[in-house]
């Protein structure tokens, strides 16, 4: 077959998509066709490229991967935020177009992480000295956990702005900025290896999204935006007391500075010292994620915040509370951890998933209802995590996942309504459907995604997370119970969420108001439409997801695993820190060099070089 | 020669003080023609700026030169040790100072003249009193300590008092200048107990007396030098504005010129840092009096932990934004004592504090200029609803306004953020833990009001009929504004180099 047959055939799929994209929707206006077309297409793209076994298998070689990648994907939004300020605030539309442009390059960018095998061990690497005398190092890297986070990440920001951009006309250029430091400062936590380096992301987080909230946000802006803000920073002062004490004991044993995750991971503390670090670095990630009882902030913030600003916090921002969770605290105090987690899991059951769903119940406000939902989601990643078994785990990162693309799709369809009517109250509405039949049908699609029907992505983690609960080592004799009361919650969900949309969607139509409601516009439809994508295919093919995640997940339960043997082995009234062996392998890879390792390197790099360059030393006098 | 090099920080500021004292007196007035005016440097604020400024600079970039230079090497320097004590220690701390009066300067020669106080003694004035603030860094003898002392507190209340006609700047001077009189009476006291039990005046010779007590054949007494420490650390408690010695701090800074109020903050606070540093180490360095038993760490925490959290809880209450600056800086001098305690066991924490008052000193340069920035004519901004809305206004302003604020915050990556971490993790590294907690509980507690600030700036808008805060046009506030924010950055995303440079800023005791 000549090639340019083959290309045809390989491209006719995507023009197939496209022509459906374009043609099938009753729309006015070519350029609304041409991009719902192209984003079928792209959405097919995406779907290919994910599809298990469609691309071949891609060759373990690191040659495979560029080191700089990361960097790029991180820098990319913080240098087009600096720009930004460079550009012209009398020009919104350059500034709208500059800022999907680079977002949108980011996640082209990101989509090449796909690359990295699938093998355990940290993925496109790169360190650098930053601060040598601190023993602190930009060290930056994926595994697969924090790549399925990256990409997340890369895919929701878009949206949001893109949404953002339809609703919010003050101040562009502020909402530029802004969406793209909490990009750059999103994707740098998840990928940071250096503790300083995480904390310094993570607390760039903050600004930017104190920003959306009180700039753009409801009538009780300011109030949200400082409890957003003071409560992300009470609990992060504290791990950065705890990191500081980390590095102290490391220096102690070890005689050098480093921040370094994978030296700090090594150290067993002394156990009281221990309690009080995991409980420094708990504190910090149950306020960001949230944990019953510190969660008071989130439905504030969801309901001030701008639409784009709740899609950005429930699909990525309190992810890094369980992503941290996870990296961290299971990570580096897998003693305390393993202890705690039995009480910590009562916590997220009765706290997070029964409590956050019967609060969800009770709501008014449809975004209000939907940030208790959140609530109870997280209830079920923090269950998993604490479950400590491979399927929990597994699952608890799905729902992550899943939890961002189905909530975040939620956020965008209640901003749909709320843009339209300027209320969000459950009974303003009723009998939707009729004036507004694709944004209903969207709209119970999500539903069915946020309820966990079979089929959709909602669906896997947390099936996958009840069952890591049920066979769970960690919670003790109370595992079934516990795995049986965490079922109730699904069921919670499916009340809640049904009762909002019977009242919302069917029946009559109650409101005059309601009856001559637009349907999706396009810029909507666009937004939604890779969502809705996603979620039927990560229902369908959770695989994709935990193919890579495995060797990872492994990796972080043996981690796990070995802190928690050497906490319990290390003797009760034990005053010092001690370090435990160093394993090797690919997990250690980029370990940080004592100042006598970096020594003698050098000296073995000039010995090397030495009889070259000695004769030559040699002929010069003469 | 080498002498001349090793003084020449010094010497470049009190000679440029000198030349620019005989250049004001001689030029001509700039004035409308028509207005009689006795003052020659009416009208002339901004070469005089220019000309402090450039001064202080020059001063900055020769402590740098010595700096690399060694000062160490440079053995003639004895000579006037310890009068003066020029180690690295001393430079960095010039330095400092130099920055922060450069800036202060800077932004008084964009703010004198817009709010009709062109009068320009005040340039003169603010570098003799650096000379002071930098004698005081060097001084190693209780003579160079209470005159270089006295020379920069003087220059500083007239430098208050510098609107003659207000009554509030006058209120303000004479409370600072009689507190700050008692003060240093007190420690004057202090200083001539000292002598008097230990028969030195230099800190070296004190500190080995202090060290001979007990063994046998020491005539020193232990309760004259506990007294006079104690009345050492409450002069110098004073100058650094630390609770409960801080009363005439936010009146003081709110009756001055907003200039002075910026070099008070920054320089007069460095120095007394310097000094507090050089005394307690070098002259109370004894393992008995430097412990946590007995002696000043105790003391000095206990002022740490009522200066952050009287400073901050009292900041979040206040209605002006130059007071809520004031306590702040109460709150910094704070933080800073948790390092001057943690001195006492690790050598390190000495850089940290160093390191700390730098970036505090660019912070706080910094918000300060913004808030004179936000201001003009006749209607300087004070409170905080004067700032409401600049933020859509006058983007810039807004924008340098907020850096610095999480700077002071300590949100990363800036200056502030690095500053705090390494003064807490020297304290970690001592063991003070309570410590090290307790002022990061602070920080957000602080974090509270600079929040505020950022919420005026962006998120609110001025009451219909209000009067607007209009910024100010000044090529002089904005060149200072710019050099604060590259100075907040680069220590804050890169303080390589000045983290050696502060490393390396250990107490030399001769």
């Amino acid at each position: 077959m000549s090639p340019a047959v083959r290309a045809v055939f390989e491209l006719a799929p995507y023009l197939a998509a496209l022509a459906a994209g374009a043609l099938l929707p009753r729309r006015s206006g070519w350029a609304e066709r041409a991009a719902l077309g192209l984003t079928a297409a792209l959405a097919l793209a995406l779907v290919r490229g994910l599809w298990p076994g469609a691309a071949p298998a891609p060759a373990p070689s690191p040659a495979l991967e560029w080191p700089h990648l990361l960097n790029v994907i991180v820098f990319l939004p913080l240098v087009g935020a600096a720009a930004i300020l460079f550009l012209p605030r009398q020009s919104p539309t350059l500034l709208r177009r500059f800022t999907l442009g680079i977002l949108v390059l980011d996640l082209v960018a990101s989509l090449f992480l796909l690359r990295a095998s699938p093998e355990r061990g940290w993925h496109f690497q790169f360190i650098a000295d930053w601060l040598p005398s601190f023993g602190i190092r930009y060290h930056v890297a994926i595994d697969g956990i924090s790549l399925w986070l990256v990409l997340l990440t890369t895919f929701t920001t878009p949206i949001a702005a893109f949404v953002s951009f339809g609703s919010l006309k003050t101040r562009v250029k502020d909402l530029c900025f802004s969406f793209l430091l909490l990009q750059g400062g999103m994707l740098g936590a998840f990928v940071a290896l250096d503790l300083f380096l995480f904390y310094v992301f993570w607390e760039l987080m903050l600004v930017p999204m104190l920003l959306l909230i009180g700039v753009w946000g409801g009538v009780e802006r300011i109030k949200a935006a400082y409890k957003f803000f003071l409560y992300t920073m009470a609990g992060s002062v504290l791990m950065l007391a705890a990191i500081l004490y980390l590095v102290w004991s490391h220096r102690e044993v070890a005689g050098y500075l480093t921040f370094d995750y994978l030296a700090l991971s090594r150290l067993v503390l002394p156990k009281t010292a221990a309690w009080l670090c995991f409980g420094a670095f708990l504190l910090a990630f149950a306020i960001k994620v949230p944990m019953f009882p510190l969660h008071t902030w989130l439905p504030d913030a969801h309901v001030q915040a701008p639409t784009g600003g709740s899609i950005l916090l429930a699909a990525v921002l309190l992810k890094l509370g369980t992503y941290g969770y996870l990296r961290f605290c299971m990570g580096m105090f897998g003693g305390p951890a393993w202890g705690a987690a039995a009480t910590l899991a009562s916590v997220a059951i009765f706290g997070g998933i029964l409590y956050g769903a019967l609060c969800a119940w009770k709501q008014d406000d449809i975004k209000r209802l939907v940030a208790y939902s959140s609530v109870a989601h997280l209830g079920f990643v923090m269950l998993g995590l604490f479950a400590g078994t491979r399927a929990g785990v597994e699952g608890a990162i799905l729902v992550m996942i899943n939890h961002g693309i189905a909530t975040g799709a939620l956020f965008l369809l209640v901003g749909v309504i709320y843009d339209r009517r300027h209320t969000r109250m459950v009974r303003e509405f009723g009998g939707l459907a009729r004036p507004m039949p694709i944004y209903t049908a969207v709209f119970v699609l999500v539903t069915m995604a946020s309820i966990g029907v079979p089929g959709t992505n909602g669906f896997v983690g947390e099936f996958m997370v009840i069952l890591g609960t049920f066979t769970s080592m960690t919670l003790g004799s109370n595992a079934q119970m516990q795995g049986v009361a965490a079922a109730f919650g699904v069921i919670l969900a499916a009340v809640y969420m049904l009762s909002v949309v019977q009242k919302v969607f069917f029946g009559p139509v109650t409101n005059p108001k309601n009856a001559h409601l637009p349907d999706l516009s396009a810029r909507e439809t666009i937004a939604l439409a890779p969502l809705v994508a996603l979620i039927f295919v990560l229902g369908l093919f959770p695989r994709i997801l935990t193919d890579r995640m495995h060797d990872s997940v492994d990796a972080v339960l043996e981690r796990y695993r070995e802190g928690r043997l050497a906490h319990q082995e290390l003797p009760e009234h034990a005053t010092t820190a001690r370090l435990r062996d160093r394993r090797g392998g690919p997990l250690e890879r980029g370990y940080p060099k004592s100042p006598e390792e970096r020594e003698a390197e050098a000296a073995k790099l000039a010995a090397a070089t030495a009889p070259a360059s000695a004769p030559a030393a040699q002929g010069a006098p003469q | 020669m080498n002498l001349l090099f090793g003084l020449s920080p010094f010497l470049a500021v009190g000679v440029g003080a000198l030349l620019l004292m005989l250049a004001e007196a001689f030029g001509k007035p700039n004035v409308a023609p028509g207005v009689e005016t006795t003052d020659a440097g009416a009208g002339r604020a901004g070469e005089l700026a220019l000309g402090a400024a450039v001064i202080l600079v020059i001063g900055a970039v020769l402590s740098v030169a010595v700096w690399v230079a060694g000062p160490e090497s440079l053995p003639e320097l004895t000579q006037v040790a310890p009068h003066l004590v020029i180690d690295k220690f001393t430079l960095f701390f010039s330095f400092t100072l130099c920055v922060g009066g450069a800036l202060a300067a800077l932004l008084a020669g964009g703010y004198l003249p817009e709010h009709g106080i062109d009068r320009s003694e005040f340039f003169p004035l603010l570098l003799l009193s650096t000379v002071g603030a930098m004698a005081l860094s060097a001084a190693g003898d209780l003579l160079t300590l209470f005159v270089a002392l006295e020379t920069m507190s003087l220059g500083v209340y007239s430098l208050i008092g510098l609107r003659r006609g207000s009554p509030r700047a006058a209120e303000a001077a004479l409370k600072y200048f009689l507190l700050g009189s008692f003060a240093a009476a007190i420690m004057l006291f202090g200083l001539a107990l000292l002598y008097g039990a230990t028969g030195h005046t230099d800190l070296a010779g004190i500190g080995a007396a202090v060290r001979s007590i007990g063994s046998p054949g020491s005539t020193v007494s232990a309760g004259k030098i506990l007294i006079s420490l104690v009345l050492v650390l409450v002069g110098l408690a004073f100058k650094v504005s630390a609770v409960p010695f801080h009363q005439w701090t936010p009146d003081a800074y709110e009756g001055a010129p907003t200039p002075a109020a910026t070099y008070m903050a920054v320089a007069v606070k460095s120095a007394a840092f310097a000094v507090l540093l050089r005394v307690l180490l070098v002259g109370f360095g004894d393992e008995r009096l430097a412990s946590w038993g007995a002696g000043w760490p105790p003391a000095l925490a206990v002022l740490a932990v009522l200066s952050m959290t009287v400073a901050n809880l009292v900041a979040g209450r206040q209605e002006s934004v130059k007071r809520m600056l004031a306590y702040s800086s109460i709150a910094h001098a704070g933080y800073a004592l948790v390092g001057v305690v943690a001195a006492m066991r690790s050598p390190e924490a000495v850089s940290a504090v160093a390191f700390y008052l730098l970036a505090y000193t660019v912070s706080t340069a910094g918000a300060f200029g913004a808030l004179i920035l936000c201001g003009s004519r006749g209607a300087e901004a004070v409170s905080y609803e004067d700032l409401a809305g600049v933020g859509k206004r006058h983007p810039a302003a807004a924008l340098a306004f907020s850096l610095f604020l999480f700077s002071l915050a300590g949100l990363p990556p800036t200056a502030g953020f690095f500053g705090k971490l390494y003064v807490f993790r020297t304290a970690i590294d001592s063991g003070l833990y309570t410590l090290a907690i307790l002022g990061l509980v602070n920080s957000v507690i602080g974090a509270y009001y600079y929040l505020r600030v950022m919420v005026y700036l962006y998120m609110r808008e001025p009451a219909p009929g209000a009067p607007r805060a209009v910024t100010m046009r000044s090529g002089f506030v904005a060149t200072a504004l710019v050099a604060a924010a590259i100075f907040v950055l680069l220590l804050g995303m890169a303080p390589g180099f000045t983290l050696d440079m502060a490393s390396g800023a250990a107490l030399t005791a001769r």
